[in-house]
């Protein structure tokens, strides 16, 4: 960090402080958490967005059936007292009693049936297929038991029902439809949703009636705005003019600064996110576009300095990954990896031997820190590739990537926190919308990996499916997130490594 | 109320505006002297590329500032890279768009005005139309349109402002032209059997040129300007080429904490377009003193 200048900071702060001192008192007596985000959600429905700012937003409205303590990262019973896997493919869930919806419903079999049944068939067109695809199918065994059958054995099935499948409550969801889902959802977590502008603002009131002795347990904060800004600058006005109480993902050159005004507080956490440079092998956008050449791909890893990145933007312990997932997934062998070193000469020399001597043009599209993503563009200017960042809302970049359109993008991937490949590879590299390798030797190898309970033939077939995908230069990690968070000091917020912020433990200093 | 006594007053008034007018003129020069230099040399005295980047080296302030870094007169910016040399770049760029685009907008507007000046009739009327038909269109709207279609670069950026900026040109030049049309030098011309062209050319546009420069530094002024809103708005010149523009709205996001990196570019085009306009003004303060001799 360079050194500040004091008294400007001092000057600012006075000013911010001075304008807005009425509102940055009357938070914590109005009893409202606002939170500022700048990945604005389309939709509120935990199945139809794959944002984080999603996962964040079902986990305070909804409940699932497993809770994945932060701590220990060991599973506990929630809306499910208890499970058994009686074979591989076969879960049983015996059902909570007396839990009941936002809406007053009880909360019984058929929810979790018509929940694991939507998400399950490829008809509904979820968000996140590879998260559900292998489900069968859940019947019910009673008012209170659920068995769902998988199609193939999942190790981290458990996982999944903690982190990524909330239940829905059949009877109101069936009655107002997905629209009207979307537009005033319904839930049984600890917080209920109120108002819902999608893509503006989202508002959160405590449940009152959540059910007692939930590890989530009842929210100490009564109520919460979420409030989505266009930007990363705009989110730091926001916090420092005492209008937000809660921001992240902030830029990590601002942690001290922020650290030394007197109102605020900023901390950061590392998750298992990592940052990715999709690179658009299959010729999905143009079927002789030169990133369909192995030789330029590679010199494309060759020409970004990753480690830099790492440690000098992203910084706070970042890391680069060697294989395509977070290095304590499962199955993330970084031994089978292929490295590439940061060597501009290679890269220039692998162009050249790709018929690119003088480089290309080519648009990169990105919705990481502006800075972030200006890092990789003079990378790759040095080299001879012309890349025109193209900076966009995530939810705008997720839409065209799915759509095929992009041929090289800057992105992020959290895995849903799940720590077991099964959360990333497929996702970018089993034939669906954001597969942009489309390599049919590597989808059967994940096919092996995660339809396999034998952890040997499950490293086996990841390690294969790694080696390939490095040698090919297909999608380059390029490293590890470290979370920032920064809030207001009348705040006490603890972070955890899942980047799951948990408002209802939050309170009031 | 008062009685008519300051009759002689305006004597020594005028006398210290023009000096004031002058002076300012002379700073004027200076200042546009001094951005053209340093946008025609400035990369060969800057020992820095304005490309490279130093991730190592990010956001050292400037000279005047603690912390600061012998080789980094200005500091750097958030990728490491030089900000003394991005700025000498940066003026390259907005001297280049300004100059561009008065061409452009002037070649526009001086025939189109001078047309009209002098033929009146059906070719003022379409002039007329066109002109009014051009103040209508807001600049920035269209600017932000185009370039939001056809995606940005510079020579857009050059082609948009100068085809929409020649309004100011084709204003003064038919009014000037309507002036000069009646003198007796064009009336001898004619009578000497000077062809449309020689008279337009030679003995039109000399008479009415010292008008015209006064709009071109102003149009240069609000080109250089809007290039820079543009460019912050991320729809001017692309990255990584430095404009002024686009190094204030890279710098946004650390305003807070390292404001230098975006009032040294802000500066910059401050005094650049402040420098512009005083040469405007002088030059209008020096034509006036000549008209009345």
């Amino acid at each position: 960090m360079p050194m500040q200048n004091k008294l400007g900071v001092a000057i600012l702060a006075a000013a911010l402080l001075g304008v807005t001192a009425l509102p940055a008192a009357a938070q914590k007596s109005a009893d409202t958490l606002r939170i500022v985000m700048r990945d604005a959600l389309p939709n509120i429905d935990p199945f139809y967005n794959n944002l984080r700012t999603g996962v964040v937003m079902h986990h305070q409205g909804w409940d699932a059936l497993v809770y994945r303590n932060p701590d220990t990262f060991k599973l506990e019973p929630l809306l499910a007292t208890e499970w058994k896997l009686p074979d591989p493919t076969t879960i049983e869930f015996t059902l909570r009693p007396g839990v009941k919806f936002h809406d007053g419903s009880a909360f019984t079999a058929d929810d979790v049936v018509y929940t694991v049944n939507l998400v399950a068939d490829p008809a509904s067109r979820v968000s996140t297929p590879s998260n559900y695809n292998w489900i069968e199918k859940a019947e019910k065994t009673g008012d209170l038991s659920v068995r769902v059958k998988l199609k193939r054995p999942n190790p981290a099935a458990l996982e999944y029902f903690a982190l990524v499948l909330p239940i829905y409550p059949k009877a109101y969801r069936e009655k107002v439809g997905a629209e009207g889902y979307a537009k005033a959802p319904v839930g049984a977590g600890p917080y209920k949703i109120t108002k819902v502008e999608p893509g503006v603002s989202i508002d959160f009131e405590r449940f009152e009636d959540y059910w007692a002795g939930s590890p989530k347990g009842k929210p100490a904060i009564r109520k919460m705005s979420v409030r989505f800004v266009p930007d990363a600058g705009t989110e730091m006005t926001e916090l420092l003019a005492g209008r937000a109480d809660w921001i992240w993902n902030m830029n990590p050159d601002q942690l001290e600064p922020v650290n030394r005004m007197p109102h605020l507080q900023a901390v950061r956490k590392e998750s298992m996110r990592i940052g990715y440079l999709s690179l658009d092998a299959a010729g999905r956008t143009g079927a002789d576009n030169p990133l369909t050449k192995q030789k330029v791909r590679q010199a494309i890893w060759h020409a970004i300095d990753r480690k830099a990145i790492a440690d000098k933007l992203v910084t706070g312990g970042s890391r680069v990954p060697a294989a395509p997932c977070f290095p304590s997934q499962f199955g993330c062998d970084a031994e089978a990896a292929v490295a590439y070193d940061y060597n501009p000469a290679k890269a220039k020399q692998l162009l050249a031997e790709a018929g690119y001597p003088d480089g290309f043009d080519v648009e990169l599209a990105s919705y990481v820190l502006p800075q972030w993503g200006s890092s990789v563009q003079n990378y790759l200017h040095a080299v001879g590739i012309r890349a025109k960042l193209n900076q966009l809302q995530t939810a705008a970049l997720i839409q065209r990537s799915k759509a095929g359109e992009l041929r090289m993008h800057l992105g992020s991937w959290g895995s849903y926190s799940i720590n077991d490949v099964s959360a990333i590879m497929p996702n970018f590299f089993d034939g669906g919308a954001d597969d942009y390798a489309r390599d049919p030797e590597v989808q059967n190898w994940l096919l092996q990996g995660g339809s396999s309970i034998n952890p040997e033939v499950r490293k086996e077939a990841y390690s294969a499916a790694i080696k390939k995908i490095t040698e090919q230069a297909y999608w380059a990690p390029l490293h590890t997130y470290v979370t920032t968070y920064g809030h207001s000091k009348q705040l006490d917020f603890t972070p955890y490594p899942d980047e799951l912020p948990r408002f209802y433990l939050a309170k009031w200093k | 109320m008062s009685e008519p006594i300051a009759i002689q007053a305006p004597q020594p008034s005028s006398v210290g505006a023009s000096r004031i007018g002058t002076t300012g003129f002379a700073i004027g020069i200076a200042i546009v002297a001094l951005v053209l230099a340093a946008a025609l040399v400035g990369n060969a005295l800057v020992p820095q590329d304005p490309f490279v980047q130093d991730l190592g080296n990010r956001l050292k302030p400037p000279f005047w500032m603690e912390g600061s870094q012998a080789g980094h007169l200005l500091g750097t910016d958030q990728l490491g890279r030089d900000y003394l040399a991005r700025l000498v770049y940066g003026a390259r760029i907005s001297l280049l768009i300004g100059t561009m685009t008065v061409i452009t907008s002037g070649l526009i507007g001086i025939t189109l005005g001078v047309l009209g000046g002098f033929f009146g009739g059906r070719v003022d009327d379409f002039v007329l139309f066109a002109i009014t038909t051009r103040l209508s269109i807001p600049v920035v709207l269209v600017a932000l349109a185009v370039v939001g279609l056809m995606g940005s670069g510079l020579g857009l950026v050059v082609a948009t402002l100068g085809l929409l900026l020649w309004d100011r040109f084709a204003v003064v030049a038919r009014a000037t032209t309507m002036q000069v049309r009646n003198h007796d030098y064009v009336s001898a011309a004619w009578c000497a059997g000077a062809s449309m062209p020689h008279i337009l050319i030679r003995e039109i546009l000399p008479n009415i040129a010292s008008h015209l420069a006064v709009v071109a530094t102003l149009e240069m002024a609000l080109a250089i300007l809007l290039e820079a809103a543009l460019s912050f708005l991320g729809l001017g010149v692309p990255p990584p080429l430095p404009s002024w523009g686009l190094m204030i709205a890279e710098g946004k996001d650390y305003m807070f904490f390292s404001p230098w990196v975006i009032m040294i570019p802000g500066v910059a085009l401050l005094v650049l377009v402040l420098g512009i306009n005083l040469v405007g003004d002088g030059l209008r303060n020096l034509l006036g003193a000549e008209r009345l001799r």
